[in-house]
């Protein structure tokens, strides 16, 4: 296998991640099985460098190396800790081996890769609603370490290759064959899928989580993917592009928990970790410029909490820069909701200023551009607010 | 000797090559493969803009104290595109006249433009905050962090406007940039310069003349 085939599996296989746990088919569709039947395997050793897995493992050390140097690694040390814990509670006896970066991007994911290296998006510690369901993601991704896919992947790919290589005599079979093969480094096999959910579930499990859990997480997402202007998450979403229907894995998924009653949720302790780096974590959505699938989230997050001034001011924030239909009316309400709540960004202030800027109330922007200068002096548009206001003033 | 994208040796001072780290190196290496594989389809021309008075589109006017690169890339939006070191180095943004309605989408250093669905859409009536959110979502669409550190009133052109100065940490090679934009909206167009660099050297190294780009800018009334 050529040096980049070879790159570019085992980046495709660290980003299928998570969501390419939509690709596995339905267990309906296949005996459910018992996941007690299966054992956690015994701690790996580190391959030889001379063989695939061991080049493989070598290729992820390095982009481990440049992970830990990323301007995107979050460095907050107690989140990281308590991170790692989850993943150590976990994977158990292979917890030494389990290496966990939590890194600033606003989507939903997580991935592991074969030496151990984990990686957590922010976006996914925002969108968890607890330890369980933050668990439940990370089980999946033991699953496949444990069971070892990636190095499945691997050999499956390399025989790809030489296939695709012996079509490309052929010219455009050639390609055609050559497409299939690169189709095919795109994430887990259903079979993995459906192997990692099984196992995924078991670990939380023995560790003592509510595996039910699992189930919102899927039911979560699919509100935010249907909210998008495309529809159905089905056609349009890799996470869910191909079958089975996302309301059939759901329900494979709750067969499966149900297996296992019990646990706990955790729910304060993954809220209290995350909350120094929240606001920005929820800034980082409003700018992904997605309106509605983040007008779906945190309707929900204020559905589970209503008072939460930071999620009513980024409701808010949202509706006024999509500003369809009655979203000003909508953010004005959501403001001053946040405002009423106390504790709200100055940034509420500020939002509710341009909306009466656009107005024509003076009074009212003069008003609510003060208090934003006054809760945030140093903000850096302040220069700019100011010179509204002083307009005001004439 | 590597060399970026519109770089040109020896016209105007050291490039980036010069003193580079390895990091560099690959970088630039990169960019003259791309750029390699740009010129050989005949897609990519650098034209040098002399010194002197320069005027972009019919309505903005630089008096420039040195001369600078202008990159021409298909497909590459409504704004010319220019840099002292080459791309994806260093970057100018120039609108000349964006209309109510016109995208503000341009090639950037800051990620790919091309297979991205989203628009950046000016509108006359938007706030400055509004216009600097639309540089934000084109310079993070690749996944890129933006963080404004500075919004304030300036003339640009003559006219009423805004500068802003912002971060931003580049998503495909973690490179942590500075950036600093003039912008105008004149008789219901769209006029602004807006600069990105790399933070250490090559945006201390050129924005005094990016300030002196800005100051010379004379937005004309007349042909309009």
């Amino acid at each position: 296998m050529q040096r980049r085939e070879f790159l570019g599996f085992a980046c495709a296989c660290c980003a299928a991640g998570w969501g390419s746990i939509a690709r596995a088919q339905s267990e309906s569709a296949a005996a459910p099985g018992s996941v007690a039947d299966w054992k956690v395997p015994a701690k790996f050793t580190r391959p030889d460098i001379a063989t695939d897995e061991g080049g493989l493992w070598a290729l992820m050390d390095r982009e481990e190396t440049r992970m830990r140097r990323s301007p995107f690694l979050i460095r907050d040390q107690a989140l990281r800790d308590y991170v790692q814990s989850v993943a150590c509670r976990l994977g158990a006896e292979h917890c030494p081996d389990i290496r966990v970066y939590v890194m600033h991007t606003p989507m939903f994911n997580a991935s592991m890769a074969p030496n151990g290296m984990m990686q957590v998006w922010s976006g996914l510690l925002l969108r968890v609603e607890n330890e369980a369901q933050l668990a439940a993601v990370l089980g999946h991704e033991i699953g496949h370490y444990l069971e070892r896919h990636s190095i499945e992947k691997l050999r499956d790919a390399k025989s790809r290759l030489a296939f695709g290589q012996m079509l490309g005599l052929l010219g455009l079979v050639g390609a055609v064959g050559q497409l299939a093969m690169l189709a095919g480094l795109l994430g887990y096999s259903r079979d993995q899928e459906r192997a990692a959910d099984r196992i995924g579930l078991q670990l939380m499990h023995r560790a003592g989580y509510d595996t039910g859990e699992a189930v919102k997480i899927w039911d979560n997402l699919l509100v935010e993917l249907k909210a998008r202007p495309d529809g159905d998450p089905a056609k349009n979403s890799p996470l869910f592009a191909s079958h089975p229907p996302a309301e059939e894995r759901r329900e494979t998924l709750a067969r499966l928990a149900a297996q296992y009653p019990g646990g706990v949720s955790n729910e304060q302790a993954l809220l209290d970790v995350i909350q120094p780096m929240r606001f920005d974590w929820i800034v980082d959505e409003i700018k992904r410029s997605q309106a509605d699938e983040s007008m779906a989230l945190f309707t929900r997050m204020l559905a589970h909490k209503a008072q939460q001034p930071d999620v009513l001011f980024a409701r808010g924030e949202t509706q006024r820069l999509r500003a369809k239909g009655g979203d000003m009316e909508a953010a004005v309400s959501d403001y001053l909701a946040a405002a009423a709540a106390g504790g709200e960004p100055p940034e509420t202030h500020r939002g509710l200023g341009m909306i009466y800027r656009s107005r024509g109330q003076a009074a009212d922007e003069k008003a609510s551009f003060a208090r934003y200068l006054e809760m945030a002096p140093g903000a850096p548009d302040a220069a700019m607010i100011k010179s509204y206001v002083e307009e005001l003033n004439g | 000797m590597n060399t970026p994208i519109g770089g040109q040796r020896g016209a105007w001072g050291k490039t980036a090559a010069s003193g580079s780290s390895r990091r560099w190196r690959q970088l630039r290496l990169a960019a003259t493969a791309a750029f390699l594989v740009a010129v050989l389809a005949g897609c990519v021309t650098a034209v040098k803009v002399e010194s002197g008075q320069h005027a972009v589109g019919q309505r903005l006017v630089f008096n420039l104290e040195g001369p600078w690169n202008q990159i021409k890339l298909p497909n590459a939006g409504l704004a010319e595109i220019w840099t002292m070191e080459g791309l994806p180095v260093d970057q100018l943004l120039v609108y000349s006249g964006l209309k109510d309605g016109e995208d503000l989408n341009a090639a950037t250093a800051a990620g790919p433009m091309q297979g991205q669905k989203r628009s950046f859409t000016f509108k006359s009536g938007m706030q400055p905050e509004q216009i600097v959110q639309l540089f934000e979502g084109m310079f993070t669409r690749d996944g890129s962090t933006f963080a404004l550190t500075k919004l304030e009133p300036a003339s640009f052109g003559g006219s009423h406007g805004f500068r802003f100065e912002y971060g931003l940490t580049r998503k495909v090679d973690n490179v942590q940039l500075s950036g600093l934009g003039f912008v105008a909206v004149d008789k219901g167009e769209l006029f602004a310069i807006v600069y990105l660099a790399p933070r250490l050297t090559f945006f201390p190294r050129h924005v005094a003349r990016v300030q002196q780009m800005a100051g010379s800018a004379i937005i004309r009334h007349g042909s309009s």
